[in-house]
């Protein structure tokens, strides 16, 4: 880096110069992107980065030359960002780089046809990730972390320059991507919101006509979404698909798809074979699976704490606790299964009593009440079938199906 | 410019003041007299508008001109009546809206700006139609404001309507729009202008007529606001002023609430067609204005001469007539008039708009002058007349929109005191000139949020200036008046009962009335109003911030005073009339002109408070000297010098409040009449805090922190020196001073690049007790206590035996005075949590999160506290009330294994869980074995969870359920056979009508022991509305009882 002469600097710069305005002036997006991608570190974007430390007068180099004078909104803070990027000042890097954009997009939007898209795509993507990258500095030089916010700002005018009704449109789920990772990572994932609607509603959007990398990527965010939500069919679908339409390459997106799509599978009742969580090494769910097979509270309550941060983390946690309805029932069903063998007459008598002894033996103290509590609240979301006479102590079991399975419906709530 | 401005604003003031009586008198047959004043405040208007008109038409060559002419059409209506309500009227709103003006002024108008646009256009779509087509749907914004009057006088829901109708405005332009669309048309605007003018006129002559048939004043408001919306956003800004000249009142609290898009709206047409239309009120008196000629004779009501020839002749003809019109009113209005003539001669003085200014200023000094003098509060709404004023000189300037825009801002809190008097006028007029300026400036709608802090500032300087001259002669007195009159509108309105929108406009009613008797002939006329709303139920559904003042019962009182003060006015303005003529209105304006501007402001504002002027005449220089510099109005100087002007305005405003201050300490009878001095008497005491040093010193320091922020440009000197030659009644103060060295060394700062250091305040106070009033300004440490006072403080709180309310004021007062020192250590974590602790007993969840996220911040800073106790609390708000997974698990995800293990922690936890799945049991249980507090938070959460859990029992249950189960499980009772009998049964009774409040089907049985039917519960079940829900819902926020409790 250290000793690159002036006329080579010269040389580098100029050579740059002329491949972006050619890529422009040829309207070669995939040249032109190349041209873009700070953070790819590029062996020839890293060299001009040293020859812009030795040649400081890049901005007559621009404007010298009509070829790129009209250019110069966007390559003056190109160069001041891959300069300071090369330095390793990454909020300088990011300010600029983002002014950069801001003059990208203003031609962008002038180019009739949607060429630059890959380009735009590449703008996008340095954006956050100079963001946050900018915002790890901030944050280590104690300062507030407001790059990626900016970030979503900027991309939220991206989107509003897609937003039409041209080619561009295709565009517009990439960079909603990109937003919703800002927004993920941010916390403020409320803000997904209105680009999900306009999304799925704007007349403009044929969500079969997007790039089906960005389809994979939307449905993993929105299915997401839906698990917070708790809105278990509609997350169902959205990680489905995403799971179905998924590189099968990818192992790592697909895991990351599983990590939502197998709670969200255990709430609606359907439970992954042990060999499909080894496969993608999900094996913490492998205990909760068990749990729900065996009607063990205490397996479950287990495999809750020892995994605890992680799936707090992801957030399916409270996913994952509710879970503990569908252990009770198992465990009902098996005590009624026991009492069937031995005395079928009164086998839908199911005394309290015995339902507190049983989880006494899974180290479950539990009180009358509490269990009485339960086994209500089993019946009122319609876990179990039949009724409980509070003066004998007894659930009453329907005679036809008294442990209705889920089938792919949520728990009554 | 500033001077044209100011003129054409106080002008409006005039017109709207005069208005609303001369409808009233009109209407009732005093009508010579009272077509007097309104002819003379219209013809003050009408120069007023017509120098701006001429200013911005020849400077920025802008079509805002048409928006003009709609606003004087507007305001000549409101210049009848509103003389007279004005006077007594304008105390009060002062007091009341006082607390509002000084803090919000800036961030109301940036934040209400573009809301208020949009709504105002879908409202004026809706309804319209009403009165004359045309006007109608003109009338769209006003109609609102006519609304008031028609309620007052007649029909007021169709106004009401017209208000909404923004499309009306479009419509209704059919009429207007020949004239709007000449108006808009930057370049014809001259010309076009004065035929929009003329057809202005016309319209407005319609609208007489047909406000002489049904009393339509209001609808005619109500067409010209909705006139001026139509052509929209400048047509709204006119439309407005005029519906405030007309309507004033009724202008006035609409634009208070939409101010800003108001201004927007308004800016552009509003700012010729105000002109034209406040000529055209005058020229209904004489008919004679040449301009507008066929218009005036049809409108009959006003005197068109005036109006006539300030608008041709710009400057110097319109000068004279506007002048004795502007006298005429003053005198209307109360002694007040005097002063103001005297002020407009000063502006005469004043290049610019010698004639238009001077009259204005003479409303708008007079207005503000009654403003200040009646409330103190309200002074800065007085202010806003002169901010008006202003921006009629402002019209070169770019800026200068922004600015006016923040003046009529500030109007409108101020109007709804005003409203009735000519306060609400000059802020009406106001509103034009900052429509006017809006028309040249594009850039308006940015500059608005950014420039309305500043507008306010300049307007107030000026008007203050302007005001300032008067004052000196007469105006001390005026304002004390004023204040009583607010006061008195206060206790008419009989607080809480009401809506606030009616209280608001009872204030504004009230304050209108000059004396006792007046007062209480308002409050007959309105107490039978509010019978008879509530009666046919539009009690509530009545948007009477739009509502039409009625017709003052003694207009008679202030037609004489009016005559009295005529004379006196007049020949001011014939004396400074001259001087302004040299600059017509149409041509650019120089540079000169805003110097002057100041150099007047300065004089006015020497007496009364130096330091403000200094600041204004700063504001002003900058702006003047460094035109492009912090306007966007580059292009033209006389965008520049509305900038100024606006800076001067604004200070105006402040100076005003001051000198209404000085005036209620000093006890000036300069020119306030016998009537006003009663009303001053009456309100002493009220106004006795306001006056308090205190209370000065705290609207001082807002006023200051408004003038720091506009003045980020840097200064020129030239009005520095004018500013020194003042003398600085506030000077005495050390923060003030501070204060203003501070921003004069850097005056170009940025907000960032304050030292924070430097502003940290080192309290002296030594008292222990001390109430709570949110800063808006530096705080004084004179009134802030140091830390080991704050200790015991603290511990005076702690045991207390006083209510909640007392102790969250104390505790309050006390984390302000550790903010504004920047203490934050252990006693900070201690006044938090001690508050935090109290707001939770009485389920105050909003002031506990306020302290729950201090403390976090506290925590962090690694402060001992007793942070595991608050990590529970917080844990147990998160789930009872947030309803949010994401934020719970992000919030239990933050927990430290130690944490964990905290009692606190871990049954908060576990009351998470219980809710979770719902476990009754396991809630309730957990519910009598709460640690600390966390049972208050639990509390919130009760009867929730108890209607859950019937409804589940119900549900799972059959055939009965013992009722003392139900009461056991949902902590009705202990625990079986703890308690003692007596305990029991209270539970048990307890339980039993709980149950039966929310439906639940109750059976004996055998042994007579209570059972809960389940199977027909399950179909009953409902959730009872709590009895003390509120539409804001939070109970502790209704005024009634708030007011009851902090009294307490």
């Amino acid at each position: 880096m250290a000793h690159v002469s002036m006329g080579e600097a010269h040389r580098r710069i100029a050579d740059y110069l002329n491949r972006f305005a050619d890529a422009v002036s040829y309207q070669d997006g995939a040249s032109l992107k190349k041209l873009l991608s700070l953070s790819s570190n590029s062996s020839s974007l890293l060299s001009l980065a040293d020859a812009l430390a030795v040649f400081h007068d890049s901005n007559r180099l621009i404007k010298q030359s009509d070829k790129f004078s009209h250019l110069a909104e966007i390559l003056l803070p190109l160069f001041r960002a891959l300069h300071s990027y090369r330095i390793g000042n990454l909020v300088d890097s990011y300010q600029s780089y983002e002014k950069s954009a801001n003059a990208f997009i203003q031609e962008f939007r002038n180019w009739d046809s949607a060429w630059a898209l890959e380009a735009l795509y590449v703008v996008a993507y340095e954006i956050r990730i100079l963001a946050e990258n900018a915002d790890r500095e901030l944050a280590s030089n104690g300062k507030l972390p407001e790059k990626l916010k900016a970030a979503g700002s900027f991309l939220m005018k991206v989107f509003g320059v897609l937003a039409g009704k041209g080619a561009k449109r295709v565009g517009a789920l990439y960079v909603t991507c990109q937003l919703f990772k800002i927004y993920f990572k941010l916390g403020t994932v409320h803000l997904c919101r209105s680009v999900i609607r306009s999304i799925e509603t704007a007349r403009i959007f044929d969500f079969e006509e997007f790039p089906k990398r960005d389809k994979v990527t939307y449905m993993y965010y929105t299915g997401r979404l839906e698990v917070f939500n708790e809105n278990f069919p509609a997350a169902d679908h959205k990680l489905s698909y995403a799971l179905k339409h998924c590189n099968r390459q990818s192992e790592a997106n697909i895991r990351m798809i599983l990590k939502y799509l197998i709670p969200v599978k255990l709430s609606i009742g359907i439970l992954p074979k042990d060999w499909f969580l080894e496969k993608y090494n999900l094996v913490e769910y492998r205990n909760v699976v068990q749990a729900l097979k065996r009607g063990d509270l205490r397996l479950l309550r287990h495999a809750l704490q020892e995994h605890e941060d992680r799936f707090l983390r992801s957030g399916v946690y409270l996913v994952l606790e509710k879970l503990e309805l569908q252990v009770y029932q198992r465990l009902m069903k098996k005590i009624y299964i026991i009492q069937k063998q031995k005395d079928p007459n009164k086998a839908h008598q199911l005394k309290l009593e015995i339902i507190v002894k049983a989880l006494k033996w899974l180290e479950m103290d539990m009180d009358l009440d509490e269990v009485e509590c339960i086994v209500a609240i089993l019946i009122y979301k319609n876990l179990v079938k039949g009724y409980f006479a509070h003066k004998s102590k007894v659930v009453v079991l329907s005679k036809q199906d008294p442990f209705p399975k889920l089938n792919g419906k949520p728990v009554n709530s | 410019m500033i001077m044209n401005q100011g003129g054409s604003t106080e002008t409006m003031s005039a017109v709207n003041s005069s208005s609303l009586e001369n409808w009233h008198v009109v209407n009732a047959s005093q009508g010579q007299t009272s077509s007097y004043l309104p002819s003379t405040a219209g013809s003050e208007a009408l120069s007023w508008t017509a120098p701006k008109v001429d200013n911005r038409f020849t400077e920025n060559g802008i079509p805002s001109n048409l928006t003009y002419h709609y606003d004087h059409q507007h305001v000549q209506p409101p210049v009848s009546s509103s003389s007279s309500l004005g006077t007594v009227n304008a105390p009060q709103d002062h007091n009341g809206y006082a607390s509002y003006n000084p803090s919000d002024p800036y961030g109301y108008g940036s934040t209400g700006y573009s809301g208020y646009y949009n709504g105002y256009q879908q409202q004026s779509n809706p309804s319209y139609s009403q009165p004359v087509g045309a006007y109608q749907n003109t009338g769209a914004p006003y109609q609102p404001l006519s609304s008031f009057q028609s309620t007052g006088y007649a029909g007021s829901a169709n106004y009401s309507s017209t208000y909404y109708n923004p499309g009306d405005y479009q419509t209704a332009g059919g009429y207007p729009s020949s004239s709007y669309n000449n108006q808009t048309t930057p370049s014809s605007s001259y010309n076009n202008q004065t035929t929009s003018s003329s057809s202005y006129n016309n319209q407005t002559a319609q609208w007489n007529d047909a406000n002489y048939a049904n009393y339509t004043n209001s609808q005619q408001y109500a067409h010209y606001t909705s006139s001026a919306t139509t052509v929209y956003s400048s047509g709204a800004v006119t439309a407005t002023t005029p519906a405030t000249t007309t309507t004033t009142p009724l202008n006035y609290q609409q634009q208070y609430k939409q101010w800003t898009d108001y201004y927007n709206q308004t800016e552009v047409t509003c700012a010729p067609g105000t002109e034209n239309a406040s000529v055209t009120g005058t020229s209904n008196f004489a008919s004679s204005v040449p301009s507008v000629p066929s218009g005036y004779p049809t409108s009959n009501n006003l005197p068109p001469p005036p109006y006539a020839p300030s608008w041709r002749s710009e400057s110097s003809s319109n000068e004279f007539p506007s002048v004795q019109s502007g006298a005429v009113v003053n005198g209307a209005k109360d002694g007040y008039w005097r002063h103001g003539a005297p002020t407009s001669q000063n502006y005469h003085t004043t290049p610019v708009q010698p004639q238009i200014q001077t009259p204005l200023d003479q409303n708008s000094y007079n207005s503000f002058q009654d403003q200040q003098n009646s409330s103190i509060p309200q002074g800065p709404n007085l202010q806003y007349p002169a901010t008006h004023q202003v921006p009629p000189p402002v019209p070169s300037c770019p800026q200068g929109p922004n600015l006016h825009y923040p003046a009529t801002y500030q109007a409108p809190p101020a109007p709804p005191t005003y409203q009735p008097s000519p306060r609400s006028v000059q802020s009406f007029e106001t509103q034009r000139g900052s429509k006017l300026q809006i028309p040249t400036n594009p850039r308006i709608a940015s500059n608005l949020t950014f420039g309305l802090p500043k507008t306010d500032k300049d307007s107030s300087t000026t008007t203050a200036a302007v005001a300032k001259p008067a004052y000196i002669s007469v105006s001390l007195p005026k304002p004390n008046e004023k204040v009583p009159s607010s006061a008195g509108a206060d206790s008419l309105l009989k607080p809480g009962m009401f809506p606030k929108s009616l209280r608001g406009y009872v204030e504004r009613a009230l304050a209108r009335c000059k004396d006792d008797t007046q007062m209480a002939a308002c409050q007959a006329v309105m107490k039978e109003m509010i019978t008879k709303a509530t009666a046919d139920g539009t009690l509530y559904t009545r948007d009477w911030d739009v509502e039409p003042l009625f017709s003052l019962p003694n207009a008679d009182v202030v037609k004489q005073d009016a005559q009295s003060l005529t004379p006196i006015s007049s020949s001011t303005k014939l004396k400074r009339s001259p001087s302004r003529r040299t600059k017509s209105r149409w041509e650019p304006l120089p540079e000169e002109k805003p110097v002057e501007k100041p150099a007047s402001i300065n004089h006015g504002t020497s007496n009364y408070a130096g330091w403000v002027n200094e600041r204004d005449r700063k504001t002003l220089m900058m702006n003047s000297g460094s035109k492009g510099e912090n306007m966007t109005g580059t292009r033209y100087s006389s965008l520049e010098q509305k900038g100024a002007n606006k800076f001067t305005q604004k200070p105006a405003k402040r100076q005003c409040l001051m000198d209404s201050f000085v005036a209620a300490n000093n006890g000036d009878t300069s020119s306030d009449s016998d009537k006003e001095q009663s009303l001053t008497a009456y309100y002493a005491g009220a106004m006795a805090l306001e006056n308090s040093p205190e209370e000065r010193k705290r609207r001082e320091s807002r006023s200051k922190r408004f003038e720091n922020g506009q003045r980020h440009g840097s200064e020129t000197n030239h009005l520095k020196s004018k500013s020194v030659g003042s003398g600085n009644l506030y000077s005495r103060r050390a923060t003030a001073m501070v204060l203003s060295k501070n921003f004069e060394d850097g005056g170009s700062k940025a907000v960032e690049d304050i030292d924070w250091d430097a502003l940290t305040v080192k309290g002296t106070c030594q008292e222990i007790e001390k109430r709570y009033l949110r800063l808006t300004s530096a705080p004084d440490p004179a009134t802030v206590r140091p830390e080991e006072v704050l200790e015991k403080a603290l511990l005076m709180v702690q045991n207390s035996q006083k209510n909640y309310l007392y102790k969250c004021d104390q505790l309050k007062s006390i984390r302000q005075d550790l903010t504004v020192q920047r203490i934050r250590n252990h006693l900070t974590v201690k006044v938090y949590e001690t508050h935090a602790r109290l707001s939770l007993e009485v389920g105050d969840l909003p002031e506990y999160n306020q302290c729950q996220s201090q403390l976090k911040s506290l925590y962090a800073e690694g402060i001992e506290g007793c942070h595991m106790e608050f990590a529970a609390y917080n844990l147990l708000c998160v789930i009872m009330h947030s309803n949010n997974n994401r934020d719970l698990v992000s919030s239990m995800s933050r927990l430290s294994n130690e944490a964990k293990k905290d009692e606190a922690v871990q049954h908060a936890l576990a009351v998470r869980g219980a809710v979770t799945s719902g476990n009754y049991v396991m809630f309730f249980r957990l519910y009598k074995t709460a640690p600390n507090l966390n049972t208050y938070l639990m509390d919130l959460y009760v009867e929730k969870m108890r209607f859950k859990a019937v409804s589940c029992m119900s549900r799972s249950y059959r055939p009965t359920l013992p009722v003392s189960y139900v009461a056991q499980v949902l902590g009705f009772t202990s625990v079986a056979n703890e308690g003692s009998d007596e305990k029991e049964s209270d539970g048990l009774e307890e339980c039993i009508e709980w149950l039966k409040a929310h439906g639940a089907c109750l059976v004996a049985d055998n042994n007579g022991e209570m059972q809960l039917d389940t199977k027909s519960t399950s179909s009953s079940l409902y959730m009872p509305e709590p009895e003390d829900a509120v539409a804001h819902g939070d109970a502790s926020l209704a005024v009634n009882d708030f007011l009851t409790r902090t009294s307490s």
